[in-house]
């Protein structure tokens, strides 16, 4: 229901008071990302002003360790710096440390006590937002403790509080486990309840997506088979897999980039338009591309489906080792640290256009763009002598310099007409003067506001593994004997270079 | 402009921003319409490089990466320097990055990695090679896989015989389109000879030529010691696009010497006609360019094409017949002096056809390696 009393599109909305409990709260991700999310929230007065923070994890530590690691993390990874030291004074007090096991029925009892006293502490209403920055084998476990302490309500019996849990990737291992998690939480969680966070969706450019498509009349009458050649969808990073070893080598670079990030790319650039802005309308225009996406054969597999796997090269000048060589790596490995895939969407609009994805480690930037690549204009004028001019493409980086740039060709000045492309370019950064938030920053705000549109839903998850596994089953049956394939530093596997065929090159980014 | 900041190579994007930030004052506008990777080794031919590429920012602002590799360094080092360039002498608000990379030794290898990251995308790269193609060198394959377009300096080869082969082989194979800066230095003379023959009558008179002769500036630098390139190529562009049959070549002491079998109408006529490159010494004049091209037809009708030495980028052209002398009328080589058809060379799309049969027909000409 609309609240009478709010303007759409002029005051921010109604926002719920809150407390956030993050789970893994000493872990990685949340020095880096959360905490900092929090303290630009806070600062930016986007927060409730009645909001409490519990980290909950299994070291031991007071609150006021805890406070002090926190400041350290805003310190180091906050996109604002240096940190206010006036607003981070009142601001520490509401961060508070609750040590427990992740299976401990105590610790949960316990947890439930701070809460309430939190809750006549803070005003804080009873609503919750369990983060799960753990690993994905704990997400049945926590919440099924949740539930049985009572700090999950049941949508049907609770309505003037609310609790909400937002769940880390990787949802899943493939397209049974996702299924077999999905139906565990789903004993203890509506699936409104449920935030399954993907960062990538946090993140202005893609927000920018749907502005740009829909509230742009010039773009979208082009966005079709009639007008685009293909489509390109690179996320590169320069760095390799550091201390991420272990995880790596059972989770590999489809199942962390490609099955959450990239097949959300993918969705938001080839969907139709949705018939409000709901999450409801959004996610269904998201599954139905997913659900369009023409299955690969096995066949298609040595053609279509490329993998790649690092070896020692240079990154920035420095020698940089291969991933057979880094820590808690096997070095006779055959986990793919390279992907790129073609795909064909068996719809309407894109009848015919292929989608190239490609991810990688190790490559020579770090960089995330959606690039519409168009068809050539007609050649009759200004082909000369079958030098073909370089098509039109669209770019949309995603990170970093968020901004949108446009190829074009055109005449170089001077009495002679050789044409040379070049490019229009917007950025973020220089257009609206400030740095975008952070993707968490959004996020997070968005699930203490209960809009689901920027997290996955639990159908396009399984839509997107559905496409995947039988590509991590073939490549398990099947070991790569040339890997490493690539070096590091260099923009991937020759593979796939020929994957795209003599007319199309990747990009450089 | 802007003076070299010697930075760390993770640093060179951001430091570079910094720069510009620095710059806002004086309301300069960052601008490339391409990326220009030049690749050298360090010599006194480095400064004649680093002039072309000023060259080129005069007339088309790019993102300059400049590697220059030193053979003789006693230790192996790489440096990255950054600095903000601008066309010299003038009050323009468009500058552009430049990057330089200094390399010796082993750490050559990094260089392709180095330079991938900086490559502005969706603009056009191109390739300055500095050196002769021809020579086995690790860094040019690499280098010439992220290129649109490659430029090449005949001056730099060792044996032009094997750079035509090189360089018609990589147009061929690799579907690599290519340029040559010498070949670009005979663009004036080129116009000049197409301009001046611009008749079926006088491309009549070209088939069936009798004499031609073309002199060269023989003066030695240290940039400049293939000093008949340029006339070669004049030769093997007009053999080439006339017809003639190339039948020998010999080299004399001061000039070499060519016999073609040149035809005309009646379809039956053919006949054999030598054809000169001959040496002069002009003091203030480029190395190796083109002083004049004098030739003459069947019916006895001559073209006296020279270069006047008081005003070197001006050629007079005196066309005399039996019967009759017409007066002497001036052809300005404008682009070659101010050496824009250097950059028109670089910046073009495509390779010049003409340009890859000459080099095709310098295959027959040159055969006895005469440069």
């Amino acid at each position: 229901m609309e609240h009478p009393l709010e303007e759409k599109g002029r005051l921010s909305r109604n926002i719920d008071p809150c407390i956030l409990v993050i789970f893994g709260a000493t872990g990685d991700l949340t020095g880096r990302k959360l905490n900092p999310a929090l303290y630009n929230l806070g600062r930016e007065g986007m927060l409730p002003p009645n909001f409490a923070c519990v980290g909950f994890a299994r070291r031991e530590k007071t609150n006021a360790q805890f406070r002090e690691e926190v400041k350290t993390e805003i310190s180091t990874y906050s996109r604002v710096k240096p940190i206010d030291e006036k607003f981070w004074t009142h601001f520490q007090d509401q961060f508070f440390y609750h040590q427990s096991a992740f299976d401990d029925d105590e610790g949960y009892k316990a947890l439930a006590v701070l809460l309430k006293q939190l809750d006549a502490q803070f005003a804080t209403r009873g609503n919750r937002v369990f983060y799960l920055s753990v690993q994905p084998k704990y997400f049945p476990v926590i919440i099924e403790k949740l539930r049985q302490h009572g700090l999950i309500y049941d949508v049907h019996q609770t309505t003037d509080r609310w609790s909400r849990v937002i769940i880390e990737k990787p949802f899943g291992h493939d397209v049974n486990s996702a299924a077999e998690l999905q139906i565990e939480i789903s004993k203890y969680l509506d699936e409104t309840q449920i935030y399954r966070i993907d960062h990538y969706l946090g993140k202005e450019t893609v927000q920018n997506l749907l502005v740009f498509r829909f509230a742009n009349s010039i773009f979208e009458s082009l966005w079709n088979y009639k007008h685009i050649d293909h489509v390109q969808i690179t996320v590169a990073e320069d760095i390799g897999i550091g201390t991420r070893g272990r995880f790596f080598e059972e989770e590999g670079l489809l199942r962390d980039i490609v099955q959450n990030h990239m097949m959300q790319l993918l969705s938001l650039v080839a969907m139709e338009p949705p018939v409000n802005l709901s999450a409801t309308a959004i996610r269904d225009e998201k599954v139905k591309v997913l659900q369009s996406i023409r299955p690969l054969a096995v066949q298609e597999f040595e053609h279509s489906v490329i993998r790649g796997q690092y070896g020692p090269g240079f990154i920035n000048g420095e020698s940089v080792i291969g991933y057979r060589q880094e820590e808690n790596v096997s070095p006779t490995s055959n986990i793919e640290t390279y992907a790129a895939l073609k795909l064909h969407i068996d719809n309407w609009r894109w009848a015919g256009v292929p989608f190239y994805l490609r991810g990688g480690k190790r490559l020579p930037k770090r960089g995330t763009e959606i690039a519409v690549i168009f068809k050539d204009a007609p050649g009759v004028l200004f082909q000369h002598r079958g030098q073909k001019n370089d098509p039109n493409v669209l770019a949309m980086r995603i990170q970093p310099d968020e901004g949108i740039s446009m190829k074009i060709n055109c005449k170089v000045p001077g009495p002679s007409s050789p044409i040379q492309p070049v490019k229009m370019d917007f950025r973020y950064g220089s257009y609206f003067g400030q740095t975008p938030p952070e993707a968490y920053e959004r996020l997070i705000w968005d699930c203490i506001l209960g809009d689901s549109t920027l997290f996955a839903r639990s159908d396009e998850v399984a839509q997107s593994w559905q496409i995947l596994t039988p590509i991590l089953d073939y490549w398990h049956n099947q070991t790569e004997t040339n890997f490493p394939n690539y070096e590091s530093g260099s923009w991937g596997p020759k593979a796939a270079d020929k994957m795209l065929g003599e007319n199309r090159a990747w990009r450089i980014l | 402009m802007t003076i070299q900041q010697i930075v760390n190579p993770a640093d060179i994007e951001k430091q570079l921003q910094q720069i510009w930030e620095g710059l806002v004052k004086e309301n300069k506008m960052r601008a490339s319409l391409f990326n220009l990777i030049v690749y050298n080794q360090l010599s006194p031919r480095t400064d004649y490089i680093r002039n072309i590429v000023q060259k080129i920012i005069e007339k088309f602002p790019c993102r300059i990466l400049f590697v220059s590799f030193d053979p003789d360094a006693s230790q192996n080092y790489l440096k990255t320097a950054v600095s903000v360039v601008a066309p010299s002498g003038t009050e323009t608000a468009i500058a552009c990055d430049n990057i330089d990379i200094g390399v010796a030794g082993d750490n050559l290898q990094r260089v392709p990695f180095l330079l991938l990251p900086h490559i502005i995308p969706d603009l056009p790269v191109y390739l300055l090679w500095a050196e002769d193609p021809s020579s086995e060198h690790a860094l040019f394959q690499p280098l010439l896989s992220m290129a649109d377009r490659v430029i090449f300096d005949s001056e730099s080869a060792d044996n032009l015989l094997s750079f035509a082969k090189t360089l018609l082989d990589l147009h061929t194979t690799q579907k690599i389109d290519i340029a040559d800066l010498n070949w670009a230095r005979t663009e004036g003379w080129r116009d000049l000879l197409a301009s001046t023959f611009d008749s079926e009558e006088k491309i009549a008179q070209l088939k069936s030529l009798k004499n031609l002769e073309i002199s060269y500036n023989a003066r030695e630098t240290e940039f400049f010691c293939h000093l008949k390139i340029q006339s070669m190529y004049l030769l093997a562009w007009l053999s080439s696009q006339i017809g003639w049959k190339f039948l020998s070549s010999q080299k004399n002491a001061s000039e070499l010497s060519f016999l073609f079998t040149v035809s005309g109408e009646p379809q039956t006529f053919h006949q054999e006609s030598i054809f000169f490159i001959r040496s002069q010494t002009w003091e203030k004049l480029g190395s190796g360019t083109i002083i004049s091209v004098n030739l003459e037809s069947q019916d006895g009708h001559t073209y006296q094409c020279g270069r006047i030495l008081q005003q070197y980028h001006h050629v007079s052209i005196q066309i005399s017949m039996p019967c009759q002398c017409d007066l002497p009328y001036r052809f300005v080589l404008g682009q070659t002096a101010t050496g824009q058809s250097l950059v028109k060379e670089i910046c073009t799309k495509g390779t010049s056809e003409h340009y890859v049969t000459m080099l095709k027909e310098l295959l027959l000409i040159d055969r006895d390696h005469l440069c």
